[in-house]
């Protein structure tokens, strides 16, 4: 089963190993002169994606074509989405939804805005330190890195999903056949889109297609030239919950006394700086963390179109117009069916003793390796070079170093053997008397 | 299983720059051997308090994790200069620190007590001017 939703181009990738340094979990490795990924442990950051000169790292998503595949197509509309417009109505974006085929445009912003109030409401009851599970970049994270923090994921379903679930509801309370439903995500983040066939915290996806920005932008621009502006109160829109498209918002929907005790993070690599400090117990007086895998929050993600700055700009004037949250508390579901489970991923071996054992060859071969972790041998550094040797992925010729100094200690045998004489060759030299 | 070192590392008196360097990589080795999160979380705590504890109060020291079949044992001995009141020093809130570990963010006197917290034995060897050695065990 397809685990991630990154891919690559085979035929644009240089092996050049800028994504396999830069990756948060050191999925990547090059292997024949390509980047491949390993399955397992890619939480789709799209890191990869953002560092890669060629191109050659992508995600595929749905298009607006496969709008009219569904006889009842409806659309997601996460609140970073209104971050492409220029600060536009985001009512009018949503008539523009509608011209493309969507029967239902739905905004994410009012489960986002749900939630915000539940989540009050469940620190204010529980005691203990909560970590936002709306990303699911964020939730895979902490499921392979940090198995010791999967119990301090708060255990809410993302709006997306709690959205996704009742507009499915809806649409079949009003009568509209199951099968005939389309529930559509215009996703910033290849993240969203691994949620359709590995959702993080619930069985099924509510929703059956993302179509990410980068594939909706041009046709909703067309569509925005052929439709009329409408009115606000026709069309209401909830502004504050647009701030959850950004690092910060969710905090900032919060309770007063939470927002005190909370704090906002962005960007994968400091998402995993500050997890590391939580991990040791080294944050005091924070109860709720934001964290978003995309630096800025999901105006970040690598799907937009329009940059992170502007978006954040645009969408932070937008969401300040907002004054009240549109109370629409009915008919969300945002609490999990289980518990967030931890992934062990990673162990040398899964018997203990053994693993021991693998541990102490893995130490041999650390020492051996140069320690300049150049990534000339496809793994992100020299420790994990050691690590693919130990699981027998990788040798240690892989090592440029290590090679040439058992090309120069051959040669150097070799040398020695050249002036070892054969036998027939030993014999004393004689000054030609015979006997 | 043998008793066996999974982690020794020497620790210099106010390096800063290195400290939780200890148990950022023991936490990583326990992943790779699949201890139990809950396990991996309490050594990973244990280790990074008495790694701090070592560079801002003591003279220097060294920390040596130990795993067995039964428990996961974090020692750490110190050149000194010793606990007075060993009682004292186990209160939570009660801090030897002065204003530039503070100032830090560090000192606020929850060490020993997260220490105690999260082992579940622990043993301490101390007094005024002499060597400390702190056992604490983990077990599975």
């Amino acid at each position: 089963m397809k685990k991630h939703s990154v891919l690559l181009k085979e035929e644009l990738c240089e092996g050049c190993t800028n994504c396999v340094k830069n990756c948060p979990t050191k999925a990547i490795r090059v292997h024949n002169g390509k980047a491949m990924i390993r399955d397992e442990l890619c939480i789709d950051c799209a890191e990869c994606i953002r560092i890669c000169a060629y191109h050659a790292k992508h995600s595929q998503t749905a298009e607006i074509a496969d709008v009219s595949s569904y006889k009842y197509p409806i659309a997601l509309v996460p609140p970073s989405f209104y971050g492409q417009f220029k600060g536009l109505n985001p009512a009018r974006v949503r008539v523009a939804l509608y011209e493309l085929g969507f029967k239902e445009v739905i905004d994410v912003s009012l489960a986002a805005e749900a939630l915000s109030r539940k989540t009050s409401e469940f620190l204010a009851s529980n005691p203990g330190i909560y970590i936002s599970s709306s990303c699911p970049v964020v939730v895979r994270l902490i499921k392979i890195l940090y198995p010791e923090l999967t119990g301090h994921l708060i255990p809410f379903k993302a709006p997306t999903d709690a959205m996704g679930e009742k507009a499915r509801k809806d649409a079949i309370a009003k009568g509209v056949a199951p099968e005939d439903i389309g529930v559509f995500l215009l996703t910033p983040c290849p993240g969203k889109n691994t949620n359709i066939f590995d959702p993080v915290g619930i069985e099924n996806s509510p929703i059956d297609k993302t179509i990410a920005v980068t594939q909706a932008y041009q046709a909703v621009l067309a569509a925005l030239e052929k439709t009329q502006d409408v009115a606000e109160e026709d069309l209401p829109v909830p502004y504050l919950g647009l701030g959850w498209g950004q690092s910060g918002g969710e905090v900032q929907l919060l309770h007063e006394q939470v927002q005190d005790y909370s704090l906002s993070v962005s960007g994968i690599h400091r998402v995993r700086a500050l997890l590391n400090e939580l991990s040791r117990n080294n944050i005091k007086g924070v109860r709720y963390f934001e964290l978003s895998a995309c630096e800025f929050g999901c105006v970040g993600g690598v799907f937009n179109v329009v940059n992170p700055f502007q978006a954040r700009s645009d969408l932070r004037r937008l969401r300040a117009k907002g004054k009240t949250m549109i109370e629409q508390n009915e008919g969300y579901d945002f609490d999990l069916p289980g518990k967030f489970e931890p992934l062990q991923i990673g162990r040398l071996d899964g018997d203990l003793e053994k693993a021991m054992e693998k541990l102490t060859q893995l130490e041999e071969e650390i020492a051996v390796l140069p320690g300049l972790d150049c990534a000339a041998c496809g793994a992100p550094d020299c420790k994990t070079l050691a690590e693919d040797i130990v699981t027998g992925v990788a040798s240690r010729t892989d090592c440029i170093f290590l090679l040439r100094k058992q090309m120069g200690d051959l040669a150097e045998t070799l040398s020695a053997l050249l002036y070892e004489l054969p036998p027939v060759m030993k014999k004393e030299k004689t000054d030609g008397k015979v006997g | 299983m043998q008793e066996q070192i999974l982690i020794q590392s020497k620790i210099e008196k106010g390096d800063f720059t290195r400290g939780g360097e200890v148990s950022s990589s023991l936490k990583d080795i326990l992943r790779k051997l699949g201890v139990p999160s809950d396990t991996s979380r309490r050594v990973t705590i244990v280790t990074y308090e008495l790694e701090m504890n070592i560079i801002i109060h003591s003279l220097g020291g060294e920390i040596t994790v130990l795993i067995s079949s039964e428990q996961i044992k974090v020692i750490a001995e110190d050149q000194g200069p010793g606990i007075p009141d060993v009682e004292q020093a186990f209160q939570p809130g009660y801090s030897t620190a002065d204003d530039f570990v503070r100032g830090m963010g560090f000192g606020a006197g929850m060490g020993l007590n997260n220490v105690k917290h999260y082992s579940d034995q622990l043993t301490v060897e101390t007094g005024q001017g002499k060597k400390s050695k702190f056992i604490a065990s983990v077990y599975f």
